[in-house]
Parts: C-alpha cells; sequence; structure tokens
C-alpha cells in the first residue's frame, strides 16, 4: 500500500515538474511573441489562446502533487487542537469531501471534452486548435488528482483500522509552520550556495 | 470567528431575498445550508471543496435547471483565461530571484543608507520590501522573500523582536499595492478597468502607506533608542548602490515595458521572469537546480491558487443562475442610505472577509457582485480598485488569520509565539487604515495622478 | 403579438449580449423581450433577462449554454461561436456586406441554411441580427487601408485576421479587456470593433482616426433550445414567434442607426449623437475610398473566401456559391 502511495507520488511529482517548466515555457513564448511584433513585425497571433491552454494545464497536472506535499488550503485552526484520534477522523472526512468535489470536476472536464469532440470544437485563433487537446490534457491532470485523493483515502483508512491515528495525521494533516520555513531557507540557503 | 457569523448572515440574507420574490421563504433549506457550512469549515475541509459542494447543494436546492451539465464549462473558461496567466508568472519571477540571491544584495546596500536613522534596520526592513513590489506582482512572495533575507540580520540584536517581524509583515503588505500587482490585473479582469490606470492610481497612496509605515518606525526609534552604528564612509555608501542595479533594471523592465508600449500588464510579468533569469545567469547562479526548484515552487503555488478558482467559480456560477449577486446588488443599491454609508458598509464588509478569507478568492467571489453597485453609487471604478486592494493587503496582516503573517511567523530563526507577530504588526495596521480613511475622505490621492497623466 | 389567452405561467429564461449597457440591450431585448412580453401576455409569460457579464461568460459558449438548457434563449456574436459550428462564420466574412442591405439578405438567406448544422446540436437559430459596423480605429493617421500595412491591429477570429495579413499589417492576440491600455501605450496601432461599440468602451480616448468603410458587420442571432421550444403550449411558442419577429425588426432598425451615431459620436457631432454617449477627445473621421471598397472585395476572394473554406470544409465552399454567392457577386473558386 505505502508502495502504490510513494509510486502515484512520484507520478504527480513528476507531472508537477512538467507544470512547473511549462510556466517558464510560458514566460519564453510571450517574451518572443512581445519581441517579435516590436521589433520584427511578426507575432503568433494566438498568444492569449496557447498561453490560457498552458495555465490550464499547469494549475491541473500539479494539483495532485500539491495534496501530497500537504499544500492545498484548509481551514484547520480549530481542527489541529483537537485530539489525535478525532482529528485523524476528521482528515478522513476532508478528504473524502475534498474526493467528492474532484470527482464532480473530473466528470465535468471529461463531458467538456466529450462535448468538444461532439463539435469537433476549434479556438478562433490563427492556429485553430482543436480544443480537444489542451482540454484533454486538462481533465488527464484532474483524473491524476482524483486518483492520488483515492490512494491517500485507501492509505489512511488502512492507517485507522490498524490503529495508527498518527500516520494519518502526518500524511494529512496540513502543513506545520516548520515546513514552510524549512522550504524558505532550503532557498535562501540556495541562494548563498549554489 | 465574527466574521464567519457576518458571511453566514449575510449568505442566508442573499438566498433569502433571492428566493423571497413574493414566494413562501425556504427557511428550512437556508438552514440547512449554513449549518452545512459551519459543518464544513470546523472540520478543517478543504477551502476549495467547501465551495464548490456548496455551489453544488445550492444548485441541487434552488436552480431547475440542469446546471452540472455546464460545470465544466465553468470551470474551463477561468482555467484558461489569458490574464490569469499573470499570478504563475510572477511566482515564478519571485522564487528565481530568491534563489539567486539578489533580494539579499538589495538588502544590504539599502542597509548601508537607512541604518543611521531611528530605527535603523527597521526602516531597511521596510524600504527593501517596497523596492521588492515594484518587481513582484504578490504580498506572500514579497514576505517569504524579503522575510528571509531579513530576519537573520537581527539574530542577537537588540532590536525589539515584535517591531522586526511586524515591520516585515506590514512590508510584505506592500506586494500588491505598489504596482505591478495580481489583485490590480484580477480587478481589472473582472470590470473591465484598465489596470495601465489602476497602476498609476496606485502610486500615491502607496507612498503614503510607505511613509505611514516609516513614521510609525521613527516614533518608535526615537521611544526606545539603540546606539547607532558607525558612520560609513561615503565612497563605500556610493559603492553599495551598485547592489540596487539589479533590482532597478528589473524594475524598468516590467513597468517600463507596460508604459513605452510593449506589453501589456500580463505580459509583464513573462518579461520580468526572462529578467530575473538573466540576472540569475550573469550572478553565475542560473543553474537546472534552480530552475527546477523554482518550477516546482511555482507549479504547487498556482495549483492551491487553481483548485481554488475552481470551487469559487463554480459556486458564482450557481449564484448568478439563481440571481443572488443582482438581486444583492439591488438591496444594497436601494439601501435608504447615503451613498458613503453604503460605501462605507461595503469597505467594512470586506475588512471582515478578510481576516478569514484568502485575499485572491475574495475578490473573485465578491467583486462582480459589489462592482456593479459601486458604480451605480456613483464611485469611480479606479478609486474602488486601489481601495480593495489596500482592503485585501490589510487582510493578510490583520489578526487572527493572514497569510503574510504566517509565512512570517514560520522563518523565525529563534522560536517565540505568534502573538508577537499580533502585536508587531498592531501599530503598522492602524497605519493602513489611516490611510484606508484618508482615501475615502480625499478620494483625489487616488485619481489626481491618473487625471493629470491622462 | 396582441395578446395572449389565459394558461399556467411560463418563466423564460434568456442570455443576450455582451453587456448590460449595450443598446441591443437597453433599447431591444428590455423594451420588447421583458417588458412588452410580460405585460402582452397579461403577466403569463416572464422573461428573465441577463446578459453574458452578469453570467460570467465570454460568448464562445452559447451554443454549449442553450443546448445544456442552462437558458432557453441566447444570443451571441456568430463569428465567436464559429469555432463549435465552423458555418456560422459564412455568414458575416471581412468584406462580404458592404452595407447593411446586404448584409440583411445574407442574413435571410443563410438562415436555414445553418439551421441544419445547428440543429444537430439541439439548438436552432430564430434570429439574425447585426451589430454596428465593424471599423477600423488608430492611434495614427491614415487615408486609406493601404496606410495599414506594417502596423499592428488587434484583432479577433479568423476572417478578420487573414484579411489584415493580407493588407500587410500585423495582426496582434490581445484579450478584449487590455485593448483599452494596449491602444493608450501603443502596444497596438490600430484595433477593430463595432462603431458604436468602440465608443462605448471610450477608445477615442485612445486612438484619433476612425475609418467608415464597413469591413463586417459582428452579425449575431438569438438562439433556442429545441426540446424546449418543441414543449411549449402552441399559443405560447406562437407568441414567442411573435415577439422574437419584432426584436429582428427592431435590431436591423438599430444597426442601421447606430452604425452611422458611433461615428458622429466619436467624430464629437454634438447634435447626431444620440444612441451613445459622446466622445471628449473628437476623432477624424476617414472616409472610405473606391480603391479601399475594391481591396476589400479583392482579399475577400483570393484570401478570406479560400481561407474560410479551408477551415469549414469544401461542402461550405459549395453552400457558399449556392447561397451567397448571387447575392455578393463573388463565387469561390472563380
Ligand atoms: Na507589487
Ligand atoms: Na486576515
Amino acid at each position: 500500500m505505502r508502495g502504490l502511495r510513494r509510486g502515484v507520488a512520484a507520478l504527480a511529482a513528476g507531472m508537477a515538474y512538467v507544470a512547473g517548466w511549462n510556466y517558464l515555457a510560458c514566460a519564453v513564448f510571450i517574451t518572443f511573441d512581445i519581441l517579435g511584433r516590436s521589433f520584427l513585425g511578426i507575432s503568433s497571433a494566438a498568444t492569449v489562446e496557447v498561453t490560457g491552454y498552458m495555465l490550464a494545464g499547469g494549475i491541473a497536472w500539479a494539483l495532485a502533487h500539491t495534496l501530497a506535499r500537504r499544500a492545498h488550503i484548509r481551514v484547520d485552526v480549530w481542527v489541529n487542537r483537537l485530539p489525535l484520534r478525532l482529528r485523524a477522523v476528521l482528515h478522513l472526512l476532508s478528504l473524502l469531501l475534498l474526493g467528492v468535489f474532484a470527482a464532480f470536476c473530473a466528470w465535468a472536464a471529461w463531458s467538456l471534452v466529450d462535448e468538444s469532440i461532439l463539435f469537433d470544437a476549434h479556438d478562433n485563433s490563427a492556429l485553430r486548435v482543436p480544443l480537444v487537446l489542451p482540454q484533454g490534457i486538462w481533465a488527464f491532470g484532474i483524473f491524476a488528482f482524483c486518483a492520488m485523493i483515492l490512494v491517500l483515502m485507501l492509505d489512511g483508512v488502512l492507517a485507522l483500522l490498524a490503529g495508527r491515528p498518527e500516520e494519518l495525521d502526518r500524511l494529512l494533516g496540513s502543513r506545520s509552520i516548520d515546513d514552510e520555513a524549512a522550504e524558505a531557507l532550503e532557498a535562501v540557503e540556495m541562494a548563498r550556495h549554489p | 470567528m465574527i466574521a464567519v457569523v457576518l458571511m453566514l448572515v449575510l449568505l442566508g440574507f442573499a438566498l433569502f431575498a433571492a428566493v423571497s420574490g413574493g414566494q413562501a421563504m425556504p427557511l428550512a433549506e437556508i438552514l440547512a445550508l449554513t449549518g452545512a457550512f459551519l459543518v464544513f469549515f470546523g472540520a478543517g475541509v478543504y477551502v476549495a471543496a467547501v465551495l464548490g459542494l456548496l455551489g453544488v447543494l445550492i444548485g441541487l436546492t434552488f436552480s431547475d435547471r440542469p446546471w452540472w451539465a455546464f460545470a465544466g464549462q465553468t470551470l474551463w473558461g477561468p482555467s484558461s483565461n489569458f490574464v490569469l496567466v499573470a499570478v504563475p508568472l510572477f511566482l515564478l519571477m519571485g522564487e528565481i530571484l530568491l534563489r539567486a540571491g539578489l533580494s539579499d544584495r538589495l538588502y544590504r546596500a539599502l542597509n548601508v543608507w537607512l541604518n543611521r536613522l531611528p530605527g535603523g534596520l527597521l526602516h531597511t526592513n521596510i524600504v527593501s520590501c517596497a523596492v521588492f513590489s515594484a518587481i513582484s506582482g504578490s504580498s506572500v512572495a514579497t514576505a517569504a522573500t524579503m522575510g528571509s533575507v531579513a530576519l537573520p540580520y537581527f539574530n542577537n540584536s537588540a532590536y525589539s523582536q515584535r517591531m522586526v517581524l511586524g515591520s516585515l509583515a506590514a512590508g510584505g503588505a506592500l506586494g500588491n499595492l505598489i504596482p505591478p500587482g495580481i489583485t490590480f490585473i484580477i480587478y481589472g479582469l473582472i470590470t473591465e478597468t484598465s489596470v495601465g490606470a489602476l497602476y498609476i492610481a496606485a502610486l500615491l497612496p502607496s507612498i503614503l502607506v510607505t511613509g505611514l509605515f516609516i513614521l510609525v518606525i521613527t516614533i518608535h526609534g526615537l521611544r526606545h533608542p539603540l546606539p547607532k552604528p558607525e558612520r560609513l564612509p561615503l565612497a563605500l555608501k556610493l559603492r553599495a548602490l551598485v547592489d540596487l542595479v539589479p533590482t532597478l533594471l528589473l524594475m524598468l523592465l516590467v513597468l517600463g515595458s507596460i508604459y513605452a508600449g510593449y506589453a501589456t500588464p500580463t505580459e509583464a510579468a513573462a518579461l520580468g521572469v526572462i529578467g530575473a533569469a538573466v540576472f540569475a545567469a550573469i550572478e553565475g547562479k542560473l543553474s537546472l537546480r534552480l530552475l527546477n526548484a523554482s518550477a516546482e515552487a511555482t507549479a504547487r503555488n498556482t495549483a492551491l491558487l487553481g483548485l481554488i478558482i475552481f470551487g469559487a467559480y463554480l459556486l458564482n456560477y450557481l449564484l448568478t443562475t439563481i440571481n443572488v449577486p443582482q438581486t444583492l446588488a439591488a438591496f444594497i443599491g436601494g439601501l435608504p442610505l447615503p451613498p458613503w454609508a453604503i460605501m462605507a458598509a461595503i469597505l467594512a464588509l470586506y475588512l471582515a472577509l478578510g481576516t478569514f478569507m484568502e485575499g485572491f478568492s475574495m475578490i473573485i467571489t465578491t467583486v462582480p457582485v459589489i462592482f456593479p453597485v459601486v458604480q451605480a453609487l456613483g464611485y469611480d471604478p479606479i478609486w474602488f480598485g486601489v481601495m480593495v486592494t489596500m482592503l485585501v493587503e490589510i487582510a493578510q496582516i490583520s489578526p487572527p488569520d493572514g497569510t503574510v503573517m504566517y509565512v512570517l511567523q514560520g522563518m523565525r530563526p529563534r522560536p517565540g509565539p505568534i502573538t508577537d507577530v499580533f502585536a508587531g504588526v498592531m501599530p503598522f495596521l492602524g497605519a493602513y487604515l489611516l490611510a484606508v480613511v484618508l482615501m475615502m475622505i480625499w478620494p483625489d490621492i487616488a485619481l489626481w495622478l491618473p487625471r493629470v497623466m491622462g | 403579438p396582441a395578446s395572449l389567452p389565459a394558461g399556467p405561467k411560463v418563466t423564460v429564461v434568456a442570455v443576450t449580449q455582451p453587456l448590460p449597457t449595450q443598446p441591443q440591450y437597453t433599447r431591444v431585448d428590455i423594451p420588447v423581450l421583458r417588458e412588452a412580453v410580460g405585460q402582452r401576455s397579461g403577466g403569463r409569460i416572464e422573461v428573465q433577462l441577463s446578459t453574458h457579464a452578469e453570467r460570467n461568460l465570454s460568448g464562445t459558449e452559447l451554443v454549449r449554454l442553450v443546448r445544456s438548457g442552462q437558458t432557453d434563449i441566447g444570443a451571441a456574436t456568430l463569428t465567436t461561436l464559429s469555432g463549435d459550428v465552423p458555418i456560422l462564420d459564412m455568414v458575416d466574412l471581412a468584406g462580404l456586406a458592404p452595407d447593411i442591405g446586404t448584409a440583411k439578405r445574407i442574413a435571410e438567406a443563410m438562415l436555414p441554411v445553418v439551421n441544419r448544422d445547428l440543429e444537430r446540436f439541439g439548438a436552432r437559430l430564430m434570429v439574425i441580427y447585426p451589430f454596428p459596423a465593424q471599423v477600423v480605429f488608430c492611434r495614427a493617421p491614415f487615408a486609406s487601408l493601404a496606410d495599414l500595412r506594417g502596423r499592428k491591429v488587434r484583432t479577433f477570429g479568423n476572417s478578420l485576421v487573414d484579411f489584415f495579413t493580407a493588407l500587410g499589417a500585423q495582426p496582434v492576440s490581445i484579450g478584449f479587456p487590455e485593448v483599452y491600455s494596449a491602444l493608450e501605450r501603443g502596444v497596438v496601432d490600430c484595433a477593430i470593433t463595432g462603431t458604436g461599440s468602440g465608443v462605448a468602451a471610450r477608445w477615442p480616448e485612445v486612438t484619433t482616426h476612425v475609418s467608415n468603410l464597413p469591413v463586417s458587420w459582428a452579425l449575431a442571432g438569438y438562439m433556442v433550445n429545441i426540446a424546449w421550444w418543441n414543449r411549449l403550449d402552441p399559443q405560447v411558442r406562437a407568441f414567442l414567434e411573435g415577439a422574437l419577429r419584432e426584436v429582428s425588426e427592431k435590431q436591423w432598425e438599430l444597426g442601421a442607426a447606430a452604425t452611422r451615431d458611433g461615428l458622429d459620436c466619436a467624430i464629437g457631432k454634438a447634435d447626431a449623437c444620440r444612441i451613445h454617449s459622446l466622445a471628449t477627445r473628437p476623432m477624424t473621421e476617414v472616409p472610405a475610398t473606391a480603391a479601399d471598397s475594391a481591396a476589400l472585395r479583392e482579399i475577400l476572394e483570393k484570401t478570406v473566401l479560400p481561407g474560410f473554406v479551408r477551415r469549414c470544409g469544401a461542402r461550405c465552399g459549395e453552400v457558399y456559391n449556392q447561397v451567397i454567392a448571387p447575392i455578393s457577386g463573388i463565387r469561390f473558386g472563380g
């Protein structure tokens, strides 16, 4: 079970790196477009559409990894003061509700792709991108997010049944302030010793 | 907690107003919804799921349309909106600058000039945050970047820890107000206002706020004097200015490209990323490892916002289908009060919401509803945009819940209770609120410059 | 329609026009669809009317909105819908209709033709109507279309991109909210939109010259959800059909009046500016020359039409030659 979780998390991390580099590519693309139209008289005439798709893909593909890193925002001031066992149950409840929401989003995303197939829809840009492509990539990210939730949920239920609520808390509890601090300090460290 | 109750009352009232068009009031449904909302928040449910599932519940309860058949489009629209592309780009720029050590050089250079004022290093905190804000469009990025750079300088110093944390939090809260800023871009998108004009309008208010912060520190410095560091030779001080050059060039690149007509405000963020990478390369720090770490952090923070946008837009779509915003706007606009009183009520509402809501989702969910009212009252959209941005910034440094404060608390080298941050930020919070009141009395603080330049 | 016999109440949801301030909304939709329908039906029919902006829509998704039953009646510009239903682009190609009379004849001839495609998706177009003529606004002087060579022009939609490329201008893709500041700062040199829409978006503040040559008409249409339409009580259906006919007449009248009115408001002619609001900084009107009209026709034949057929398929070329060529006088493929 733990192996499965690690596997899915690694896959999710890979997708998140793709999403992050996609933003870098996006910056390069926009910069070329600015330089092109200002100095060379050329423009992609599709910047608005293409960068929009890159954002959509970027958001969707990093959702699962963000969950694995426990970075999705929760209102948890109150929960964190509860006794461990109750807290573990509430973590699972939160994850279940997130799962319901994510499943709805995934279903909605799939219906959108399906509708675009029906219409054989293209965008109105000069490139006439078939909408199935960006929407399909986007929907795939949301499906991966659902898979991540499912795996975490299975792992959490097993931990609870085995009487190890502290493991569940580690798995699902929100990032402690220490996590945030460690990350910021790591970044500063990188600046000083590259 | 007061804010939560307030919001629930408002939501219940909105539903009531929308549904009771002469018909019986569906009290049971409204109570059930309110209850579900309370349980959601109490149980620590993910914010996006709360918003989205609330939308689903409203749809199931009040709509007679197959609203789910349009949910895909509702989620896809904002996900692929090119104006929002600026958000990851600003985040990416901040991550690269931080890891390339450019922020550290900025801090040291300013420090050489400011450390002999009464209040010393605390002034450096504010000014370096303000300067960094002029290239970055995000408050959390500003606080995280300058906070991690500044805090080590205060190790074993005689400075009041509270003032150190307070000044950094306050400085971070300039991130969105000083152009460029994501809040302005989002506001411009929703209300079809010129982002360029918003940036110009924000200039004097941000100088006002920064000035008030410096005043707070000077007063503190005079009342708690510390030994001044040695006076440095002028040549050394001038040489320190060289370290400011990269930051100033980036500022010129981002804002200059907008005003010189090379790029739109959204596109300028992309130039900022490339510029930051170029400076990292000049520093000899541009590596695959740096870019990889920056990319991962950007992807994570964008996904976190993206999921909230999913929830917020789904809720927004369903509220709109059952005419809640329109009804609410008509109701507020029709209150038998003078316009300034209604405006004061709107601002108070934002202040209350801001204590517990994330600024970004606060704007997306409320501005489409409030904006028509503001226009009907005869207030200038540009002025209101600056006001909303200031209130979002205040939200981030108002206890008990504020992202900027949490980020700083997390980075303290010496542990201590979060109440240190709360106490430290109070005088600055007061100064920020004073600026809001001044803006309310003299709207020209924001409107004069756009008028003169237009 | 004068009246409607009593019967069960019918609530109709309609989403029309991009912005609530547009005259197409305030002068036609509100008085006819909302008010007159309510009164003449004796309160039996209630139309809940809203705009794209109020529903947070971009306009491209209107066919999907109507077919999914979110709204019973939906209106949108046809070219923005052409990503989903390509043949809709044919009605309003750049250079197709030099005057509004021609535009109307083309619209009437095409209505049954496009419905053959649209009805497969569960929506039916009831009315095609115009916005004010789409004209070029620039921030620097120009005397003819030829002067646009080398300038950056903000465009939208395939046929306009083809058109400006053929002129030697450089089409630029910028989102609508940023066009005002893009013109202000010179990110783009020119932009195309309806005469009245340009005035409403305060473009005279940031541009100096406006052409009076209609490049296209931003033809738009009211669609209904077919399942809903067929389910209606026949008397109610006939009543609504009448109302939509009246909407059609009024929109065409408004289109003609608003085209000239938008120009007059832009150039600061206070006495002729009645529908839109008067520009604070009057612009210069650039009259269309015979050479301009000839260039427009030539680009249509050589670039715009072939480009459209490439996107839409060979069948669209045949339909064009059958239905539109007799009106426009230009055949596809010579
Ligand atoms: Na900023
Ligand atoms: Na707060």
